[in-house]
């Protein structure tokens, strides 16, 4: 079933083709949602045990596969957004099967990355999931979509070859059989050797957190997406350098996460800050949204990096749920657009016609900015609280940047939806049809999962312990 | 006392079919349409591919070990004859259009094939040398049997730059029978470990005029400068058989001599880590200011043969296999790149990159294609190429070359860009007129395409399929037949 629930978008993106024009869209609304519904019976089942068989026999290289604990959550929150962003994509984009397909072909990437427990395989669905992205920004981009996209390319592709690198050396400096993760953690790389290999899979990850200094491409990106924001969603997920830190690069190279921890801790805290600072600035919603999401992830490789138990279950929390608001809030811009016909956050007033579009981004904002009850508020305060037991100071200037959140995050909702309309301006519609559940159902997730936090916990923090006690981190 | 040499024809076989391919086209020329002398030589190839699955293990050779029909050359055997093919069935749709359409045209090719294959089933210099000198002319004449201007310059810069090629290579190898008393890779291998030092000398200074000679022929930095005039000045059917034959041989000539030959002979496996690591940054480089797509192909190819040379640095068991992978692949990707160029061009300059722009709209299904090809030459999984590039890696930092690897990935980035703005620029939308050819049936081409296709995406899915052919180390222990 595992394999049926990572490889059915791509194959039903194939397959949409086949289907007269008209139902293509409904062929792809009920693909997304069969391949949620999957997710959520593997996870009623309670996730799956290891599946490996050997791919390419004579590299060593095999096709393992596994959902269980942080790579289950991630998934199912993958395959959730997907499906609301197929809802909103049908009905916003012109001619849409083409961007729906690309949508599938991508979720199938990122529910294979979440999946994946070898290397090379992990890294072939790393890849996979950048062709499509790649697609939707040329095929659907802004006007200066060629430079945001070379850019966004050069950077990935300069980190995931550096982590090609580093995946031969693990395997042929610790002298495993294949590159399936089992086999890896029982033919550990030690010395400075680690160190080297730790810092080629860190370039990758650092760019797709992103860290600075590696995170210029992330705000051209965004803002040259399409309007409607539904590639952005899928943007949001691609965010998976802090699961794949957590999953693959602590317990592979446990020396030198400790021996490096206090410069990354400081860079994650730094990034966190600074991402909030230029948020504050942003007069257009992507950009500061996109910079909302750069310093979310400050606080995710912030966990990660600090190897403490609170601190890393609040990151992986913050990560998995941070997707719902973030990418919501991507189509709510999309409406917003749709409306006003502009991104600029100082259109003014729109709340007075669209009160629900106004409510609705406001509450979603209020997860964004970690406001208790809510699920970021889980896992930001987490992270904060595991941090302070590693390092008090960095603790304090991430914990600042819960203050700038709140700062930009206000004073953007207050210039667009706030004050009075301008005169002669457009007259605004309120939501109707499907805009309802695309905002509500994550919304409803967002605020469920930060009250009653147990059933993600569950998965997160066996995981969590698992891993952090085969290293010994504190 | 006269011995008579052993004949074997097993061995021969494949080679003599392609051989009576090329009798055939110059001597029906006279009575036949051309067109049906590319079946005829499609089926010849067909054929030489035949006898040589036949002869896979048999370990065969003819002429006291001057042609060995080892599984090593009938890899590299096989991936030539699949280049070949592909240009033969390019050129029945294009060959019109580029003024080349003449029974000449099919003798000349299957001539070049001949002396390809000779390169690699050779078990001695004299036979690598005759195999070289029959490609390389036939190579000169394609080039130029277009009548134009920019073919005949295209031409005689390759016949000039090839002919300094060639002496330096012939030089070489006269070096090497000074040093070893031999001729044979065997007899030079065997010999190579205890000589005297004034010996040595001689050894390494023919080893290193051959890998310049060399050099030349695969377009390696600094000796690649004809390759963009060539492959962007020649008719663009017969660029892609440069561009893919042509090397396939150079490479199995290089592997035969460095990986077997020389294996252990001192000194040129610093000078070749040079070189790539030249090849590497200029190619890369060169390729990212183009903008003809052509031209830009063209560099890309330079830029391929880098990667393509990681792999002979070191252990052959490892490089050996790594370099038959990718070779198919490579032949793949930049036969149906350039056999979509060939299609669409206007004229046989190619077309500009700003001219593929919403290719898409107008011709989907080359604007995937062509997409396909652009994201497996950047090394983009699932397709084939990022197996070949991955191989090549793996050999290059197993054997101890990191800084090398190092350098490779880095200008991979470089690569991706080039290979990515084409390729999205396919997608975009456009309102300016089609300004590619639009009329014409392209059976052939189609067939081509898919079969390049079904390659670079079956082989990247599951690279098993050729790899696990190659994989066996002792394949490439034997390249010097010890």
């Amino acid at each position: 079933m595992i394999h049926l629930f990572i490889f059915l978008p791509l194959l039903g993106s194939l397959l949409m083709g086949l289907f007269p024009r008209q139902w293509r869209d409904e062929v792809a609304v009920a693909v997304s949602l069969l391949t949620l519904g999957l997710g959520v019976a593997l996870w009623a089942s309670g996730g799956t045990g290891l599946f490996s068989v050997p791919w390419v026999e004579a590299l060593g290289i095999t096709y393992s596969v596994q959902l269980s604990g942080v790579s289950l959550v991630l998934a199912l929150v993958t395959a959730f957004m997907t499906f609301v962003a197929v809802l909103y994509g049908r009905q916003r984009v012109e001619n849409p099967a083409v961007m729906l397909a690309l949508v599938l072909s991508m979720e199938t990437g990122l529910l294979g990355i979440f999946a994946a427990r070898d290397l090379v395989l992990f890294y072939v669905f790393f890849e996979d999931a950048l062709l499509p992205a790649l697609l939707m920004l040329a095929m659907f981009g802004g006007p200066s979509r060629m430079r945001a996209l070379v850019k966004f390319a050069a950077y990935t592709l300069l980190g995931s070859l550096m982590m090609l690198l580093s995946i031969i050396g693990v395997k042929w400096l610790g002298g495993s059989p294949t590159f399936a993760l089992a086999d890896l953690l029982q033919h550990p790389v030690t010395g400075p050797a680690q160190t080297w290999l730790y810092l080629g899979f860190l370039a990758a990850m650092a760019v797709k957190l992103p860290l600075w200094p590696m995170h210029a491409w992330l705000p051209d990106f965004h803002e040259q997406n399409h309007a409607s924001g539904v590639p952005d969603v899928m943007g949001t997920l691609y965010k998976v350098g802090g699961y794949g830190l957590f999953t693959f690069a602590l317990p592979l190279f446990p020396d030198a996460s400790l021996e490096l921890r206090p410069i990354l801790m400081g860079l994650a805290a730094f990034t966190a800050l600074y991402a909030a600072w230029i948020a504050f600035r942003q007069t257009d919603w992507k950009r500061l949204l996109a910079y909302a999401g750069l310093s979310h992830m400050g606080f995710v490789a912030l966990g990660v990096f600090s190897m403490n138990e609170t601190a890393v279950i609040g990151a992986m929390y913050l990560l998995a749920f941070q997707n719902l608001y973030t990418g919501a809030l991507f189509l709510g811009v999309g409406m917003l657009q749709e409306r006003v016909g502009s991104l600029d956050t100082r259109v003014g007033g729109v709340m007075t016609q669209a009160g629900a579009l106004g409510g609705l981004t406001m509450a979603l904002w209020f997860a964004s900015i970690a406001v208790p009850g809510m699920a970021g508020f889980v896992g930001e305060f987490s992270v904060l609280l595991g941090t302070y037991q590693v390092s008090p100071w960095l603790a304090f200037v991430a914990g600042l940047t819960t203050i700038a959140a709140a700062a930009y995050a206000l004073n953007a909702f207050q210039t667009t939806f706030w004050g009075g309309r301008p005169d002669g301006a457009v007259k605004v519609r309120d939501l109707r049809g499907a805009e309802w559940p695309v905002l509500a159902l994550p919304l409803a997730a967002a605020l469920f999962f930060g009250v009653y936090s147990a059933p993600a916990l569950n998965l997160i923090q066996p995981a969590v312990r698992g891993v952090l006690s085969a290293i010994g981190g504190n | 006392m006269l011995t008579v040499p052993d004949v074997a024809l097993a061995p021969l076989l494949p080679i003599l079919i392609v051989l009576a391919g090329a009798l055939s086209s110059t001597l029906l020329g006279f009575w036949l349409p051309r067109r049906t002398l590319t079946f005829v030589n499609l089926v010849a190839l067909v054929l030489s591919g035949a006898a040589m699955v036949t002869l896979w293990n048999s370990g065969e050779s003819a002429f006291a070990g001057g042609l060995r029909a080892d599984n090593a050359a009938l890899l590299l055997g096989l991936t030539i004859l699949v280049g070949s093919a592909l240009t033969l069935l390019v050129s029945l749709d294009t060959a019109y259009r580029a003024r080349v359409s003449f029974p000449e045209f099919d003798a000349m090719l299957m001539y070049a094939v001949t002396g390809c294959l000779l390169i690699a089933f050779s078990g001695d210099l004299i036979v690598m040398l005759i195999g070289l000198e029959i490609m390389s002319l036939s190579g000169y004449v394609l080039a130029t049997l277009q009548q134009s201007r920019r073919a005949e310059e295209a031409g005689l810069k390759y016949f000039l730059l090839g002919a300094v090629g060639s002496a330096t290579l012939i030089y070489g190898i006269a070096f090497l029978y000074g040093a070893t008393g031999s001729l044979s890779y065997a007899g030079i291998a065997e010999r190579a470990s205890g000589l005297t030092p004034a010996n040595l000398g001689i050894l390494v200074a023919g080893a290193l005029l051959l890998l310049a000679g060399f050099g030349f022929k695969v377009a390696l930095a600094p000796f690649h400068q004809w390759t963009p005039d060539v492959y962007g000045g020649a008719p663009t059917s017969v660029s892609l058989f440069l561009s893919t034959v042509v090397k396939v041989a150079a490479f199995a000539g290089l592997l035969r001599v460095f990986g077997g030959a020389l294996a252990d002979a001192p000194g040129w496996q610093p000078v070749l880590q040079v070189l790539t690591a030249a090849t590497l940054i200029v190619g890369n480089l060169a390729a990212l200011f183009q903008t003809n797509f052509k031209r830009m192909l063209a560099y890309s190819a330079v830029a391929h043969t880098g990667f393509l040379a990681l792999t002979l640095l070191g252990q052959p068991d490892l490089g050996g296999a790594a370099l038959s992978y990718y070779l198919l692949v490579y032949t793949f990707m930049t036969a149906a790149a350039l056999a979509i160029v060939a299609a669409l061009q206007r004229g046989e300059e190619g077309m500009e990159i700003s001219d593929l722009r919403g290719l898409y709209h107008r011709h989907p299904a080359y604007a995937v294609a062509l997409a396909v090809c652009l994201a497996s030459l950047a090394g983009l999984p699932p397709f084939a190429g990022f197996f070949g590039k991955y191989l090549a890696f793996q050999a290059a930092f197993q054997n101890g070359y990191v800084g090398l690897s190092i350098l490779a990935a880095l200008s991979s980035v470089a690569a991706l860009v080039y290979y990515l703005r084409p390729g999205m620029l396919l997608f975009m939308p456009d309102r300016t007129p089609a300004r590619e050819y639009a009329h014409g049936q392209r059976p052939a081409t189609t067939l081509a395409l898919a079969v390049c296709l079904v390659g670079v995406t079956v082989l990247g899915i599951l690279p098993n399929l050729w790899y696990g052919w190659g994989a066996n180390p002792d394949i490439w222990r034997v390249l010097a037949g010890r």
